[in-house]
């Protein structure tokens, strides 16, 4: 197992140093630099050659790709992203400040789906093939093939201007620190439920699908029917034989849905003014932040490959036969 | 429901009546409510979170927004965009134009209680121009200082000199927001002061939440005339369509609104009962660059043979349902410089040909398009890809073209690499436009010195009866002299055609009916100039933003 593990953090390792040279050489192929955003953003005056060239000199852009990388990458292991070209504060600042909100976000969305999705895929395996059960999986394809941001206005539209149930947008209202400990939470509870719905309706049908379709394969095997024709309860070889099994593919789509959901979540963000990383990736683009967006793409890419080298993990600790194989080869 | 509403509502009044030590609003008079009032809570939209609460450090509209009311500029702008006294109260040029002797306020203080001092305003200065601190904008508006002869005369009297002596400088002094020395020389500069703030202006800072908000207040002892609102909360909400959706809801009191939903919305009768649609122009417009060092393009001929194709009135209409005008040269009508007998160009296709065929353009192989010298009339156009301007007009352009046997290829960029072939003179032609500046002029637009990077003029035109308008029209210092100039220049540009001027599309706004006196202003729209936002007031009976805990 030891073995097995060493292994897969010395791949993420690779993978890690890979994504941040695909990374930097991606960012930098996009053509215009932070100074020409300056160009753009501005009125009919001159701008003052002299500031332009400070800011290429204090970024490096005055300098060839390859020392530009080199400057970026040491930082980097020192977790230090550089400065925001913006209001030049430190990116890593800038996004531990924003971390926090769409870990909760997320977290919220995904606990939700997960919650909702795995019963209901459990709950059609067992009717798998009936009408009811064709028919509810139409519905979740429908589901998860509705746009998000789509998905996002019609809420919006429905349930605070149409109905004036909830905010708008925002994390907080107005009077937020004015609001007692108890009220405080019910005001954020109730700036959450739109942007998390919008998070986890794909995600609870992808759930559902992911469930059903592995514990169906599952059922179909001999022992179960082996199980089922020594008298074992159905609920007993559901739960105790099957589920199990069932869920060695599911720890792979935990693994997915973690960097799917962050993806997903700058859409969402930046609609409920979600004050997330998602929003400040999408604002950082715009003004051409090369700090900051190099920064959170490798925020983005290491949350990813920690997802998947925890599924690895689990993989391996639920399925004897993965570090088994890894170990003979 | 509405019966149950109210009774919540009442109720919920009645919570914060005995808990609240705020006294809740006393019914007023019919008469109360017309007069402006002081007091109440606006809640304003940023279209992004500001770079940065340091005012020489200022990069976006949105941060302008915010400063408006932190900082009283040195000269303020009126409602024809005439510079006005600000923290200066008068000032003297000197007949070479070289040096500004500014009077600042003597009664003006800091939100820290410090009086303003000249001393302030020279640190501000060296500030803006050293290349350290980054700010090329608010730098390139003063890249003529002369620290040399810049110097403080007295406390409250500072004289700055420039190295060439130029009219459209003291609309720049507009840029600059003096911050106290005392404050501002400790710690980081850049990095110090982008949560915290110490200014002169009518409103201080209660609270920054970068990404989310930023609540002002009025100072009670602010030094010049008195704003009426009590606090302007600034909400980010970065998305136009949750912008929209809040302003139905109340939630905030402006918003900008794009020409779509202008047209769907603006004439729903239950919205127009709390908002008020505004539309006018600002000082922008859009134009096709026509790089006039390009074989083909070079000859103003045929540029104002394919500006003819350019339908301008039915791009009007049926793109902008009207919310649009044509342009006719650099001014738009709301600039002092603009000459009003200059014709904007017939859309006349026949007479486009006729001149193409006499320049020598002809189908000599029937192809459908006009050759010359075996070359087919191939032309490219750059446009800023998902412009919602851009798209439509180049399309048409493209139609109208091809009708006569001109192919226009359009090519659709991103920004930053459109302004990079623009830049390098790497392009035909593009779809662009310009915010201007209140001063008019277009120096470094025009110039033939002003070739990037020097300078904008990004079409490389160059011709010396314009350079010696554009000479003059700085160097005078008379507007009805300056205003002689530039009427000239307008009519040798547009026939010229450097660039073929098209439109000038309004500005859309709503704004929550209990603001009331949102005037405009000629050419910067509601905000930024004096009074301005700050002559906005709320009638006491609908501070809605102000009860709190307020539920909804």
């Amino acid at each position: 197992m030891t073995a097995y593990v060493v292994r897969r953090l010395l791949y993420a390792v690779l993978t890690f140093i890979g994504i941040t040279i695909a990374v930097f050489a991606l960012v930098h192929a996009v053509p215009g630099d932070p100074v020409t955003f300056y160009i753009g953003a501005h009125s009919a005056h001159n701008l003052s050659q002299a500031s332009l060239d400070a800011i290429r000199h204090e970024y490096h852009l005055d300098e060839p790709l390859v020392a530009q990388y080199l400057y970026w990458f040491r930082g980097v292991l020192r977790l230090d992203f550089g400065t925001s070209l913006v209001d030049h504060r430190y990116v890593t600042t800038r996004i531990l400040e924003k971390l926090p909100n769409s870990f909760e976000l997320n977290g919220i969305a995904f606990l939700i789906a997960a919650a909702i999705g795995v019963p209901i895929g459990l709950w059609s395996a067992t009717r798998s093939g009936r009408p009811i059960e064709r028919a509810s999986s139409v519905f979740f394809f429908l589901l998860y093939s509705l746009p998000s941001f789509w998905v996002a206005l019609l809420l919006m539209e429905l349930f605070s201007v149409k109905l004036g149930l909830l905010p708008t947008f925002g994390m907080t209202s107005d009077e937020y620190l004015d609001l007692s400990a108890g009220q405080k939470l019910v005001d954020h509870a109730r700036h959450l439920i739109l942007p998390v719905i919008t998070l986890s309706y794909a995600q609870i049908a992808i759930f559902a699908r992911f469930t059903k379709s592995a514990l169906t394969e599952v059922i179909r095997q001999d022992y179960i029917t082996t199980a089922r024709a020594k008298g074992v309860a159905p609920q007993i070889v559901l739960w105790r034989h099957a589920f199990r099994n069932a869920l060695i593919p599911l720890i792979t789509l935990l693994g997915l849905t973690i960097p799917s959901l962050l993806s997903v979540g700058v859409i969402t963000e930046q609609i409920f003014q979600w004050d997330g990383i998602g929003k400040l990736f999408f604002a950082s683009i715009l003004t051409r932040d090369y700090p900051t967006v190099l920064g959170l793409t490798v925020v983005t890419a290491v949350v990813t490959l920690i997802a998947s080298l925890l599924a690895d993990i689990l993989y391996a600790m639920a399925d004897p036969r993965v570090r088994l194989e890894e170990t003979a080869a | 429901m509405d019966g149950v509403k109210r009774f919540v509502v009442l109720l919920l009044l009645a919570v914060v009546a005995c808990t609240n030590e705020r006294p809740l609003p006393t019914v007023s008079t019919a008469d109360d409510l017309k007069k402006p009032q002081e007091g109440g809570t606006i809640v304003r939209r940023l279209q992004g979170d500001i770079a940065t609460l340091n005012p020489v450090m200022a990069q976006s509209v949105n941060d302008r927004q915010v400063d408006f009311y932190l900082h009283t500029p040195m000269v303020h702008f009126d409602a024809g965009l005439q510079p006005i006294p600000g923290l200066a109260e008068k000032w003297d040029i000197s007949a070479d134009g070289k040096l500004y002797t500014f009077h600042l306020n003597p009664n003006a203080t800091f939100s820290d209680g410090s009086n303003v001092t000249a001393g302030d305003v020279l640190f501000t200065l060296k500030k803006i121009v050293d290349p350290q601190t980054e700010a090329p904008q608010i730098a390139g508006a003063f890249d003529q200082l002369d620290l040399r002869s810049t110097h403080v005369i007295d406390a409250h009297t500072i004289a700055i000199g420039f190295k060439d002596g130029i009219s459209p400088q003291l609309a720049h002094f507009n840029d600059l927001l003096v911050i106290p020395e005392h404050v501002y020389s400790r710690g980081d500069f850049k990095i110090d002061f982008t949560s915290k703030v110490v200014g002169c202006g009518p409103y201080r800072l209660v609270r920054r939440v970068p990404g989310q908000e930023i609540l002002l207040e009025r100072r009670p002892e602010y030094w010049g005339p008195r704003p009426n609102l009590q606090r302007v909360l600034f909400k980010v909400v970065a998305d136009d369509v949750t912008a929209w959706n809040a302003m139905k809801r109340g939630e905030i009191d402006e918003t900008i609104i794009t020409t779509d939903t202008w047209l769907a919305e603006g004439r729903r009768s239950e919205l127009q009962k709390f908002i008020d649609f505004r539309r006018f122009y600002t000082l922008n417009y859009n134009y096709i660059a026509w790089n006039n060092r390009d074989p083909i393009l070079g000859d103003k001929r045929l540029r104002r043979a394919l500006a003819m194709c350019i339908d301008l009135k039915s791009i009007i209409e049926n793109v902008y349902h009207g919310t649009a005008r044509a342009m006719n040269g650099p001014f738009t009508p709301d600039q002092w410089a603009y000459n009003p007998d200059v014709p904007v160009i017939e859309y006349n296709p026949q007479e486009a040909l006729r001149t193409l065929h006499s320049l020598g353009w002809l189908d000599t192989n029937h192809d459908g398009l006009l050759d010359k010298g075996k070359k087919p009339l191939k032309l490219e156009m750059l446009i800023t890809a998902g412009s919602l301007a851009s798209n439509p007009f180049a399309q048409l352009f493209q139609a109208e073209l091809k009708k006569i046997g001109i192919e226009l290829d359009v090519v659709p960029l991103d920004f930053a690499t459109l302004i990079q072939r623009v830049l390098a003179g790497n392009y035909q032609c593009a779809y662009l436009s310009w915010n201007l500046d209140p001063d008019p002029d277009p120096f470094a637009l025009f110039h033939s010195s002003q070739f990037p990077p020097r300078g904008q003029n990004l079409v490389f035109y160059s011709n010396p009866e314009a350079d010696k308008l554009l000479e003059a029209g700085r160097r005078e210092f008379d507007q009805t002299r300056r205003k002689a100039i530039y009427q000239q220049l307008h009519a040798l540009l547009a026939a010229d055609q450097p660039y073929t001027w098209t439109l000038q599309v309004s500005s859309k706004w709503a704004i929550n009916m209990r603001i009331r006196d949102v005037k405009e202003s000629k050419g910067w729209g509601l905000f930024q100039w004096f009074p301005g936002e700050l002559g906005w007031w709320i009638p006491i009976d609908q501070r809605t933003h102000d009860v709190p805990p307020r539920r909804r």
